[in-house]
């Protein structure tokens, strides 16, 4: 059939379609990629790069601040991703519930911290945190003693983990809600007749139907929570001691705060993106279809 | 339908015309300046600039402030993509990073040889934007330190100007817990993110992190061991110190009056004084390191230099402007010594009137003069290439020192870290 000349013209039509797209995506993205990935194998200082082979591979290997960042990024993953998957898992299921009044309400209420600056929220998060801000004040008031929110490691942690956990939540749970709306209500009917408590209809249910989209926003929270700046930049500029140094605040301090290491920030920056592809894979494994 | 005539066009099109001439000629000497803290860099350069415009009219001057980090980050930014657009005429740059800007960016600043006599500058400043033979900013100002303190807080705590006279840390200490025994307030705020006190008090022993070819010299320095001692003390009594974070906060901590004294740069008189509390405020010698050959009661945090970016299309105007005002205008000096306190590297200022008189503010101390002497007895020190990778490394290790770590292990991870980030 493509040998006719109908369908030579519409597979050229075809192409001619997706031709300005391919090439902008070529590129503003396909190219600085593939740049940066030569860049990675650069060594120097500012400007004056040469090639270097693997020695940025060796630096990182033996760059204790690397390490630090990469496991701080990853404590952030592994506690705050679930936590905001099954927050929102739970708010969409019961946003679902046609008794609960007020739906529309909670709903924008708590999708709108998404729609929020990165930078504005962090400031006031900040501020909230400070040692004389609102939270501690709050704790005063309740007879407990102030907590040191920003000048301690763990707290520190906690206060990012709140932080990320407030904005994103909503976010996730808007795509719950419309898959939940897909899922047939006498699945649910039968369910009840059948005797089976509400917690079960969850987790027997309601998560097997949404497995689709449950691995589409982990993989979307987990890629986000990797390249993870703002928040810190903004709220603990990396913490107390490095605390809460993040992989991209990292990346950023070797290109922009002191003496530029192009080189080395680039092939930090591919560490991301192995581990990125490393946990996408991981995720798509888990969640396969058992035959 | 034709929407516009032919005549209706053409004279469109020469009004248009003539605007953007009009347009092209109004922005002719358009100057803009980025630099941080307006009480004190933004008011020199306005006040240059005032001066400028009496004998050129056409001289305008855009000052844009930001923090002093974001200004390096801006600017480090900008000249790493290699784009010119947007970039400033004039910028100001820290001394501490002057020479990582100059090496890293060959080409992005503009020598000054041919406008500016260096001979009539401080030599240490001149040195340090230096590369070759190429000399690339115009000297600004000294950070040399004092101990700013509230006169009033200080004789409720039973001390006068003469108890604070040229005393070492460990007597610092001491007043500083009777102070605030007595009267309630901490001395200093510290920002545990950023080791100041570490750089004034190493500099006052006439060190620095780095030797002369540049390697670390941070393991086997016993006036580093005795800085990160001392300064290990003052973090371990918490009842001397307020914790801040960031410049706001700083700065707030000692115009709202919740801490007693600061001790900093003169730049900060900028500050100071435009929390107009008169009278109340007083200015004595920085404590000195106890036990270090060598170390005395003054130092210098700070100090920063105007550079002139290559790819400015204004550099003429540029080069006359900083010539004639910041390089020859002796009585410009006087003014922004006594307004901002800014002490300029400009040697034939310290003639002016200004650099020997009192300032009411300050309860009629002499404090120019004091500052003055102060600059002549700070240890030259070369600042090398990677101050802030240093720094950085010493804020990673506050904390565990504030909670009684030991020193020399600090100092090793200190060191380790310093030689991550110094490759």
């Amino acid at each position: 059939m493509t040998q006719t000349r109908i369908g030579r013209n519409e597979r050229i039509n075809g192409w001619a379609f997706i031709m300005p797209a391919l090439v902008i995506v070529g590129l503003f993205m396909i190219w600085p990629i593939l740049w940066s990935l030569w860049m990675s194998f650069q060594t120097g200082r500012g400007m004056n790069m040469s090639f270097g082979g693997f020695d940025n591979i060796k630096r990182l290997a033996a760059d204790p601040i690397f390490l630090t960042a990469l496991t701080n990024t990853l404590t952030f993953l592994a506690i705050q991703v679930p936590v905001m998957i099954m927050l929102a898992l739970i708010f969409a299921v019961l946003l679902n519930s046609p008794y609960l009044i007020g739906r529309g309400f909670f709903r924008t209420a708590i999708f709108l911290p998404c729609v929020t600056s990165l930078v504005a929220y962090s400031i006031l998060f900040k501020s909230m945190f400070a040692t004389d801000g609102l939270v501690n004040q709050a704790i005063m008031t309740l007879g407990l003693e102030p907590v040191a929110w920003l000048g301690h490691p763990i707290p520190a942690k906690t206060v990012i983990i709140l932080a990320i956990t407030w904005r994103w939540t909503g976010y996730n749970m808007i795509f719950y809600l419309a898959a939940l709306q897909n899922i047939d209500k006498s699945i649910y009917e039968a369910a009840r007749i059948d005797g089976v408590p509400a917690w079960a209809q969850f987790f027997r249910i309601t998560i097997p139907l949404l497995k689709p989209v449950i691995l589409f926003t982990t993989i979307i929270s987990t890629i986000g929570t990797l390249q993870l700046f703002d928040e810190v930049q903004n709220i603990t500029l990396g913490g107390p001691s490095n605390a809460t140094l993040t992989l991209s605040q990292y990346i950023y301090n070797l290109t922009f705060r002191f003496m530029p290491s192009f080189g080395y920030a680039a092939t930090v920056s591919y560490v991301i993106v192995i581990l990125v592809a490393i946990l996408s894979y991981i995720q798509f494994f888990v969640a396969r279809e058992r035959r | 339908m034709k929407l516009l005539s032919s005549h209706s066009c053409k004279v469109l099109g020469l009004a248009a015309g003539i605007s953007l001439l009009s347009l092209g000629a109004s922005l002719a000497e358009d100057i803009t300046v980025w630099a941080w803290d307006p009480n004190f860099n933004g008011a020199a350069m306005e006040e240059a600039a005032a001066r400028y415009k009496e004998n050129h009219p056409d001289f305008n001057l855009h000052f844009e402030g930001f923090a002093r980090e974001e200004v390096e980050q801006k600017l480090q930014t900008q000249l790493a993509a290699g784009t010119t657009e947007g970039l400033p005429d004039i910028v100001l740059i820290e001394d501490y990073s002057a020479q990582k800007f100059l090496l890293s960016f060959p080409g992005a600043f503009e020598p000054l040889n041919d406008a500016i006599d260096y001979s009539g500058f401080a030599d240490y400043k001149v040195r340090l934007a230096t590369v070759g033979n190429e000399t690339f900013s115009m000297p600004f100002d000294s950070g040399v330190t004092g101990w700013f303190y509230r006169s009033d807080i200080l004789s409720e705590a039973g001390y006068s100007a003469a108890d604070l006279e040229n005393i070492t840390w460990d007597r610092f200490i001491e007043i500083a817990k009777d102070v605030a025994k007595k009267t309630g307030k901490p001395m200093l705020s510290l920002d545990l993110n950023d080791p100041n006190m570490v750089v004034i008090m190493l500099q006052s022993t006439g060190s620095w992190f780095f030797n002369e070819d540049g390697s670390l010299n941070l393991k086997d320095n016993p006036a580093f061991h005795a800085v990160m001692e001392t300064y290990g003390k003052i973090l371990q009594s918490p009842e001397i110190y307020k914790p801040v974070n960031g410049w706001a906060e700083y700065t707030g901590s000692f115009t709202g009056g919740d801490v007693a004294s600061t001790i900093t740069g003169v730049w900060i008189t900028g500050t100071i004084k435009a929390a107009d509390m008169p009278g109340q405020w007083a200015v004595a010698p920085t404590p000195r390191i106890d036990g270090v050959d060598g170390a005395v009661n003054a130092s210098n945090l700070g100090g920063s230099s105007w550079y002139v970016l290559a790819s400015s299309d204004k550099k003429d105007v540029t080069k006359n402007f900083l010539n004639e005002i910041w390089g020859n205008d002796v009585e410009f000096y006087q003014e922004i010594l006594v307004g901002q306190g800014a002490v300029g590297s400009l040697l034939k200022v310290r003639e002016g009137e200004a650099y020997k008189s009192s300032d009411p503010y300050f309860n009629d101390q002499p404090v120019w003069q004091m500052f003055s002497d102060w600059l002549g007895e700070i240890p030259g020190v070369d600042f090398g290439i990677f101050t802030y990778e240093v720094r950085s490394a010493i804020a990673t290790q506050l904390p565990a020192i504030a909670n009684g770590g030991d020193v020399d292990e600090a100092i090793e991870k200190i060191d380790a870290e310093a030689r991550v980030l110094t490759q």
